[in-house]
Order: structure tokens, then C-alpha cells, then sequence
């Protein structure tokens, strides 16, 4: 196959198979801080502030899938 | 002019903003080479702009320069002429230093919060007004012909180059070494390099009390695994921030540049928003993760322990 066809290829699939896992934790998250919330609506600042933390750390994840398609779109 | 409103604002603005925007939808795919603009171009290393005394000054050198003024600029305004009852900017950044003031006390209690403050209140305000201040109209757009006669811009947000977050992770790297070793002494190296239990055990098993003495050794390596553990944890934690807070921001502004240039004034400005939102978020997580690891590393050994999450 065509070099140039096989690096839009492999930055496609970097991409999108990357972020896959992120979404699917900051989706279950939010998930269980809801049901916290749900269970204590007094505890909702810690419950949030924890949440956002927690986020920060999955979000991180599909950002480096995200560098590494970057890097193979501008290098190379 | 008329003197109706539509949702506040006078007709006759919407109707030149319809005009501008109907222009460029219709003449934009035509190409024309007079109204055309070229593609934008995002360039990962920053570009030089002049060099002193043969050190390259590279224009997110500059941003950061401009931040750091910005922020000196606006501190010093603010302070020379304090009330008791103050006015409006005061105020505002008298909440500002307030409300980070409270987040690392609730997060680090009382008197380690007073300690942690200068460092996490830094990179939180470096970092978030970095990311705020190229978002200013007309950051992006000054350009400049360096040395070698292309033309770049003059500035950049510091936060896109990789060298900025790098740098940020290794200070928060080195005060937390710098905060666990002042606290603890040297018995903060014990989390690292565990050799006590294992140590206990061979005791035990060279005093005779062999069963005892291979339980606990076993249990001893085991620590000693997890002491490997968190000192390979402490190194990628540099790594980690350095390119969550790098892909945050280069990403964001890739998206800014295609946006704009895919379809002006109206796709941007949902983008625009979010990158206020995202600046700030990321800001806050880095001085946040800074300062939990800043408490983990004060309290001791043996709370560490039990309360371990990572």
C-alpha cells in the first residue's frame, strides 16, 4: 500500500481507537459521582471537586493518543 | 438607522454581520485570490524570532514574557494603593487569592495549606493566564519577520510550547521532593528504598524463628517491589503533567486556528468558550494534582500507607 495512505490510516485509527477507552471512564465517573450525589445531595461540592480530579487523570489518557496523532500527521 | 434591537443589539450591526458572513460563505469555496487566505499552518516547535548574545528567542518566549508582565503589572497596580474597603479590581483579585487560599487549605489542611500556597497559587496563575491572555484578539495575528526572513508571529501561547509544561512538572517535581525531604528527613526516602521489613525478616530467620522469619521476609519484598513502584510513579508523574497540560493546550488551539479559518465568527465563538473553560480546568488541574502530591508526600509513612491512592 501507498505510504502516504498508510500514515492517514494509522492517524485515524490512533485517534479514534484511543479515545475509546478515555470517553467510556469519564462516562462511568460520571456515573458513580451521579449516584453519589443521588444517594447525599449535601456531599455534592467533595463529590464534584473529586470528580473533576478523577476526569483530569482519564482525560489525560486520550491526549496522548490524541499528541500521537499529531506527531504522525506533522512528522514524517 | 432603525432604532429597533434584536435580542439588544441594533439591527443595522446584525445586518452588516449577516452581509460579512453571506460574503464569505459565497466567495470562501470560489477562491478568489484577492478575498482568498492562505491555509493556517500549525507548527509544533516554536519558531525563532531573534537571537541575543547567540541564546534563540523564540516567540512562546516571548508570551511568557508577556504573561509574567501582565501579571507582575496588574499585582502591582493592585497593591499600591490598598483600602480596607476595596474597590472593584482589589476585590476581584482579593477573591482570586481568597478562593485558592481555601482550596489548598481544604485540600491540605491548615497549616500545610499556608506552606503549599506560593508554589500552587504560582503555577495555577502562570498557567491559567497563559492560556487566557492567547485568547486575546490579535495574540495570534502580529507577525514578524525574523532573521532568516520568514514570517512568523510574535507571540505564542507558552503553554503550546512543550518546553513550558516540562518545565512546570519538574518544579513541581523538585518541591515535592524539596517539602517531603524538610518534613520527614531523610526517613521520607524510606517510601522509595522499603528495606526494613525485608531486614526484619532475615533477622528473625537467623535467630531461629524460621516460619515467622520467611513469612515476613516475603512480605519484606513485596515492600520492596512497592518501593520500586512509587519511585518509578514519581518519575512518570513529570511525563504525565507535562503532556496533559501540552496536549491540552496545543490541541485547543489547532482547533481555534481550523475553526476559524473553516467558517468565521460563528463557528469559533462555541470553541472560543470552551477554551476559556479549558485553560482554567487545566490550570486548576495542575496546581490541584501538585498539591495532592505535595500532601502525600508530608504525611507519614505509616498514614501513607493506609490511605494509599494513587
Amino acid at each position: 500500500m501507498d505510504p502516504a495512505v498508510m500514515k492517514l490510516l494509522a492517524v485515524g485509527l490512533a485517534a479514534s481507537l484511543g479515545m475509546l477507552g478515555p470517553a467510556l471512564a469519564i462516562g462511568l465517573i460520571g456515573y458513580s459521582a451521579l449516584q453519589g450525589i443521588a444517594r447525599n445531595p449535601e456531599a455534592s461540592g467533595p463529590i464534584m471537586t473529586n470528580m473533576i480530579l478523577v476526569t483530569a487523570f482519564a482525560e489525560a489518557i486520550g491526549i496522548y493518543a490524541l499528541i500521537i496523532a499529531i506527531i504522525l500527521v506533522f512528522v514524517g | 438607522m432603525l432604532k429597533r434591537r434584536l435580542a439588544g443589539v441594533p439591527l443595522w450591526v446584525l445586518a452588516i454581520v449577516a452581509l460579512l458572513l453571506l460574503g464569505g460563505v459565497v466567495v470562501g469555496p470560489m477562491g478568489l485570490s484577492l478575498l482568498g487566505v492562505p491555509r493556517p499552518e500549525p507548527e509544533l516547535p516554536a519558531e525563532v524570532v531573534f537571537h541575543i548574545a547567540g541564546f534563540p528567542i523564540t516567540n512562546s518566549i516571548l508570551g511568557a514574557w508577556f504573561t509574567i508582565i501582565v501579571l507582575a503589572g496588574l499585582s502591582f497596580i493592585i497593591t499600591r494603593r490598598m483600602k480596607m474597603v476595596p474597590g472593584r479590581l482589589q476585590s476581584a483579585f482579593e477573591f482570586l487569592v481568597g478562593w485558592v487560599y481555601d482550596f489548598c487549605r481544604r485540600v491540605a489542611g491548615e497549616e500545610n495549606g499556608r506552606r503549599f500556597f506560593p508554589v500552587v497559587a504560582t503555577i495555577f496563575l502562570f498557567v491559567s493566564f497563559n492560556a487566557w491572555l492567547s485568547l486575546v484578539p490579535g495574540f495570534g495575528s502580529i507577525t514578524i519577520t525574523n532573521e532568516e526572513g520568514h514570517a512568523v508571529h510574535l507571540l505564542r501561547g507558552a503553554n503550546t510550547d512543550i518546553n513550558v509544561p516540562l518545565v512546570l512538572a519538574l518544579v513541581s517535581f523538585l518541591f515535592v521532593e524539596y517539602f517531603g525531604l524538610r518534613s520527614l528527613g531523610i526517613r521520607y526516602l524510606s517510601k522509595f528504598f522499603n528495606l526494613g521489613p525485608f531486614l526484619r525478616g532475615l533477622r528473625q530467620v537467623l535467630k531461629g524463628k524460621v516460619g515467622a522469619g520467611f513469612g515476613a521476609m516475603f512480605s519484606g519484598l513485596i515492600q520492596i517491589f512497592v518501593g520500586v513502584l512509587e519511585t518509578l510513579s514519581e518519575f512518570v508523574r513529570i511525563l504525565s503533567f507535562t503532556f496533559r497540560l501540552f496536549g491540552n493546550m496545543t490541541a485547543g488551539e489547532i482547533l481555534l486556528l481550523s475553526a476559524a479559518f473553516l467558517m468565521p465568527f460563528v463557528f469559533p465563538s462555541v470553541f472560543y468558550g470552551l477554551e476559556l473553560l479549558i485553560g482554567f480546568v487545566q490550570a486548576l488541574i495542575f496546581s490541584g494534582l501538585t498539591l495532592v502530591f505535595l500532601t502525600l508526600a508530608v504525611t507519614h509513612h505509616g498514614e501513607a500507607q493506609e490511605t494509599h491512592k494513587e
